[in-house]
């Protein structure tokens, strides 16, 4: 063959044995993204996962934008995380401008990153649930869901896109009853969280089917630099906040969960204790909260980073992501990177689909905590 | 600092013409507090926001700076040491041996990301790498930067022309599909990955890199 | 203003009504009725009353109310009515839709839902219906490279492959559709034609999620037909015959699950499989491979493999209730029809009306069907609960189930079978019997 082929592109050999499927991006099993899997038989030969769908260049449009207008279209990656991707990015900004957050506006950022954080977690528990068949564990936490949705919205005003983090604070302070809605509301979620123990964690067949499927060990979780929950269900006990705590996260009182299996079943498990945490953190935050104060400084109009470059991170609920900003004394950023956890763990889909029989591809698939859209940008 | 001092005036030429030059000469004449007041009152914003407050330089990434700077010397330039975040700058020509120094005797273990920066005014890419370590607990709220600058042609053509670098992807295994995300955006190819190939872009682009300063997004 | 029907005028309206019915008498009179009477000239009419049935005293008799019924219920003897309503199609596609109804709204509560809920007012009864004009309308699509007639066949033949597994289950005594001595036999025949027509659908559709799906399939209900057979040995042995209205018969003392529990429940678990219901699902496992063999079908086609599911899974629960479960035995509990309707007729006001033909049932039919429909529907309940508990499995796990571990206990099973037979407990002269 002697035709040049542009980079990008490239000629695929077709053997009589092999079967090419492309599982996306029109496919129930797929979400945004297509996976290219080569099967022999029952055994994945090969996966190339192929991405980008759903690239929008939130990146080059940050560009374009001053460092208020990017808050509500840099949250749209993963809107069912939305605190979460826009912590980083205040952080950062925060940085960058020299602006100090009052104290109470901290408490109030963790509150609704946690919340971001449990409503993320159920929203892909129960995509997971429904890869495996299990029907009543896609609609169990899609209406748990409402409990956090309905607090983030009577502390937005917004129910998925709440863009409620900004540099200097947050956009406007609770509402008056808002602690003991919220504590009721959680106290009940974590007597529904030990139900999906019983219904679904503990249920044999799909112990039978998850655990020992797609192993990643230690040394290959840190090789291949994953994150979150894929890190720490193969031992690795790292987590942003409390290796590197921002705002009030070392004030407060939780854990870290790490598993040592490094299997599917332990990377469907650690989000799902996570929620737990994430419970503790929001109770024990109500309790530290300063009960009145200023919730946002107040920015000048137009701010201007100087000539200077930040790079900061949080733990989301996919692992950490990690903000790239260069400023060029202008009032937009000169560049912004956003390095994503489901990127991170992108690397691997190939890694672990491979030699893996065609009924795991699911489980382990989504137990990699991926989120098509966000690894897109 | 990241950007060269030819690519500074040309930034604050640009940011003269689209501020008031009076007003900004009168500005460097006020004391600092005279001079927020100043434009407060009048509602405009024209400074830099950042408080020019010298942070002390903390000690662990100091010495983490200093044994790379006494392993290369002048082949390696030390940008910035800030608590838990230290940048070096490097050649192209040496980006791997530093890599691997970084890795065996510095301990940090993958990248976070891999950021291509385009600065078209000195015609160069930046490259950074984000180094991280899971291993070392001391390491564990560090970030290393490893920037590199690749030349950059105006009319690229990815792949084929001199706008490349060696990869990483030997060295930080974790780094390949940024180098590929890199790739498409940037136009650098990094010489030596096994898989060079798109990530996000569809196969049929046929477009200059998009994330390259002079590719416009339409209506801006 | 609407804009449906801008030139509607009442007058035109009524006057096309009734140039409609002038038309229909004119083409019946002219070709319905000459048919018809073609048609009868080749039947061989029934004798009612000691008169032979012509046409136009049928149609005499149609006129008068009070002596309809003995058509009705000549009717009802015949072959005709078995097939088309009772117990056969008609019947079982009753259950199966009450089953679809039942099942979406169990599984909604299971789920904190409400199921369907506006089609129909009450509790979204109507939802059915509304599903299937929907499919009824939609375009059916089939695919460019397709082997077409194959293709258009594999729903109708598993429609009719599910309609004679239907017409083997006897619901009331002597009310069965098709009664060979070999009924069980013939059960396992028919059950043996659904791989391949799963097979043969999956590839003539030319689609790779088919092919896997169909081979799937092919896989895993040939892995279960064997324990299906093999768990059945042990009724057979203790009823001494292949004849299913017998095996009832023989169960009207005790039910054979108290004796092969074992059996039942391997039974039960080939069933799962067969029907390809959750946990064994997978050649429809929508994570993986889209909809499996189903996935190029779409419009009423789909809806008839629908119905054959539901045909399928009526037949092997009414399986399984007259093979264990002791069939339409059950406590006389439904009344004796009135005997004062017969001798004296119904008198309203003025007028007696006087019905000779009742009762249409007898007691014992109507009794026997009760307890067959309410055995049947707790089976039916019992293969859809898995759906809201359990996630899929793995084709080697099902795999691995069906071969190793369900053939063990399937012998195990025959061995207790004949255990009881040779002890003399059970069996022709045995201590029970």
């Amino acid at each position: 063959m002697t035709t040049q082929l542009p980079p990008g592109m490239h000629l695929e050999t077709v053997d009589d044995k092999i079967m090419t499927l492309n599982v996306g991006p029109q496919h129930p099993g797929s979400g945004h993204m297509r996976l290219i899997i080569k099967v022999d038989g029952d055994y994945i030969v090969s996966c190339d996962p192929d991405p980008g769908y759903v690239h929008r260049g939130e990146e080059k449009m940050a560009e374009y934008r001053n460092y208020i207008q990017n808050i509500p279209h840099l949250e749209r990656p993963v809107i069912h995380d939305s605190s979460n991707i826009l912590y980083p990015y205040c952080l950062g900004v925060e940085e960058l401008l020299g602006i100090e957050v009052p104290e109470r506006a901290k408490y109030i950022r963790v509150i609704a990153a946690e919340l971001n954080r449990c409503i993320y977690i159920l929203y892909w528990l129960a995509i997971y649930g429904i890869f495996l068949g299990h029907s009543t564990m896609f609609m169990w936490p899609a209406g748990d869901r409402e409990l956090f949705i309905d607090l983030l919205e009577a502390m937005s005003g917004a129910r998925v896109t709440h863009a409620y983090l900004v540099p200097g604070g947050v956009r406007n302070d609770l509402p008056s009853n808002f602690e003991e809605r919220c504590l009721r509301q959680v106290e009940y979620f974590e007597k529904r969280l030990k139900e999906y123990e019983a219904i679904f964690y503990q249920n044999p067949l799909l112990k039978a089917r998850t655990e020992g499927s797609g192993i990643l060990s230690r040394t290959d979780a840190i090789r291949l630099g994953t994150t979150g929950s894929v890190l720490r269900a193969s031992g690795v006990d790292f987590d942003v906040r409390k290796k590197e705590p921002y705002d009030v996260y070392e004030n407060l009182d939780f854990q870290t969960i790490v598993m040592k299996e490094g299997d599917s079943y332990a990377r469907s498990r650690i989000p799902y204790l996570e929620m737990f945490e994430s419970c503790r953190i929001i109770k024990d935050a109500l309790k530290k909260m300063p009960k009145s104060g200023s919730v946002r400084t107040k920015l000048k109009p137009n701010p201007k980073g100087g000539n200077d470059e930040v790079y900061r991170r949080v733990e989301s609920g996919r692992g950490a992501i990690g903000y790239y900003i260069v400023s060029n004394n202008r009032p937009e950023p000169y560049r912004v990177k956003i390095s994503v956890g489901s990127f991170r763990n992108l690397i691997c889909m190939p890694y672990l689909l491979k030699g893996e029989k065609l009924g795991n591809m699911p489980a382990v698939y989504w137990g990699l905590n991926y989120w098509p859209v966000e690894a897109d940008r | 600092m990241s950007s060269g001092t030819d690519k500074d005036v040309e930034v604050k030429d640009t940011t003269e013409e689209h501020s008031d030059n009076s007003e900004n000469a009168k500005s460097d004449s006020m004391s600092k507090d005279e001079a927020k007041k100043f434009y407060e009152e009048k509602g405009l914003d024209l400074s830099p926001d950042v408080p020019v407050k010298p942070k002390p330089i903390p000690a662990f990434e100091k010495s983490l700076a200093d044994k790379i700077s006494s392993k290369f010397g002048d082949k390696i330039r030390v940008d910035y040491i800030r608590s838990d975040r230290i940048r070096v700058t490097t050649k192209r020509e040496d980006i791997v041996d530093v890599a691997k120094f970084i890795r065996d005797e510095l301990k940090y273990d993958h990248a976070e990301s891999v950021s291509g920066v385009d600065y078209p005014d000195s015609s160069e890419i930046e490259v950074i790498y984000h180094l991280g370590s899971y291993t070392d607990e001391k390491l564990g709220r560090q970030i290393f930067a490893l920037a590199t600058r690749v030349p950059r042609e105006d009319v690229p053509n990815p792949g084929s022309d001199a706008t490349r670098t060696p990869s990483l992807r030997d060295v930080f295994y974790s780094v390949e599909f940024h180098e590929r995300e890199c790739f498409e955006m940037f136009g650098v190819y990094f010489e030596g990955h096994p898989d060079m190939r798109r990530l996000l872009l569809p196969e049929d682009w046929a477009d200059i890199p998009p994330f390259r300063k002079d590719f416009k997004i339409k209506g801006r | 203003m609407s804009t449906i029907a801008p030139q509607f005028r009442l007058s035109r309206f009524i006057g096309s009504l009734f140039d409609l019915i002038f038309w229909v008498i004119l083409i019946f009179s002219l070709v319905g009725l000459p048919i018809v009477f073609i048609v009868l000239f080749y039947i061989k009419l029934p004798v009612i009353n000691g008169q032979l049935m012509t046409p136009y005293l049928a149609m005499t008799w149609m006129a008068d109310p009070s002596r309809t019924l003995p058509i009705v219920k000549n009717f009802m003897h015949t072959t005709i009515f078995r097939v088309m309503a009772f117990p056969g199609f008609g019947f079982a596609a009753l259950l199966a839709a009450a089953t679809i109804f039942v099942e979406r709204k169990f599984l909604a509560k299971m789920q904190l839902r409400v199921g369907p809920l506006y089609c129909g007012k009450i509790e979204g009864i109507l939802q059915l219906m509304g599903d299937g004009f929907k499919l009824m309308s939609k375009e059916i699509i089939i695919p460019a490279k397709a082997d077409k007639p194959i293709f258009w066949m594999g729903p109708l033949l598993f429609v009719g492959a599910a309609g004679a597994f239907v017409s083997l289950i006897p619901v009331a005594p002597g009310w069965v559709v098709a009664n060979p001595n070999v009924g069980l036999l013939a059960v396992f025949a028919v059950i043996g034609f659904f791989p391949i027509i799963a097979v043969l659908t999956a590839w003539a559709a030319n689609s790779k999620w088919t092919f896997i799906g169909g081979l799937r399939a092919l896989h895993q209900m040939v892995a279960f037909e064997i324990p299906l057979i093999l768990s059945l040995l042990g009724v057979v042995i203790l009823s001494g015959s292949l004849n299913l209205s017998q095996i009832v018969e023989s169960q009207e003392h005790f039910w054979w699950i108290a004796f092969l529990p074992i059996g039942a429940i391997v039974f039960f678990i080939t069933i799962l499989a067969e029907l390809e219901r959750v946990p064994f699902d997978l050649p429809e496992a929508e994570s993986e491979i889209v909809a499996g063999w189903l996935t190029e079908f779409s419009g009423m086609m789909y809806g008839l493999i629908q119905l054959g599911t539901y045909l399928k899974l009526y037949a092997f629960a009414g399986l399984f209730t007259v093979l264990f479960l002791g069939g339409w035995n059950g406590p006389m509990v439904w009344p004796p029809f009135p005997q004062d309707i017969i001798t004296q007729g119904i008198t309203i006001g003025p007028v007696t009306a006087k019905f000779p033909g009742l009762p249409l049932f007898d007691q014992e039919m109507l009794n026997g069907t009760l307890w067959f429909v309410i055995k049947t529907v707790g089976v039916i309940l019992l293969i859809l609960l898995p759906r809201g508990v359990f996630p899929r499995v793995r084709i080697d796990m099902i795999l691995h189930t069906g071969w190793y571990k369900l053939i063990g206990l399937a012998f195990i099973n025959i061995f207790i079978a004949l255990g009881l037979l040779y002890a003399g407990v059970l069996g022709p002269g045995g201590l029970l019997h």
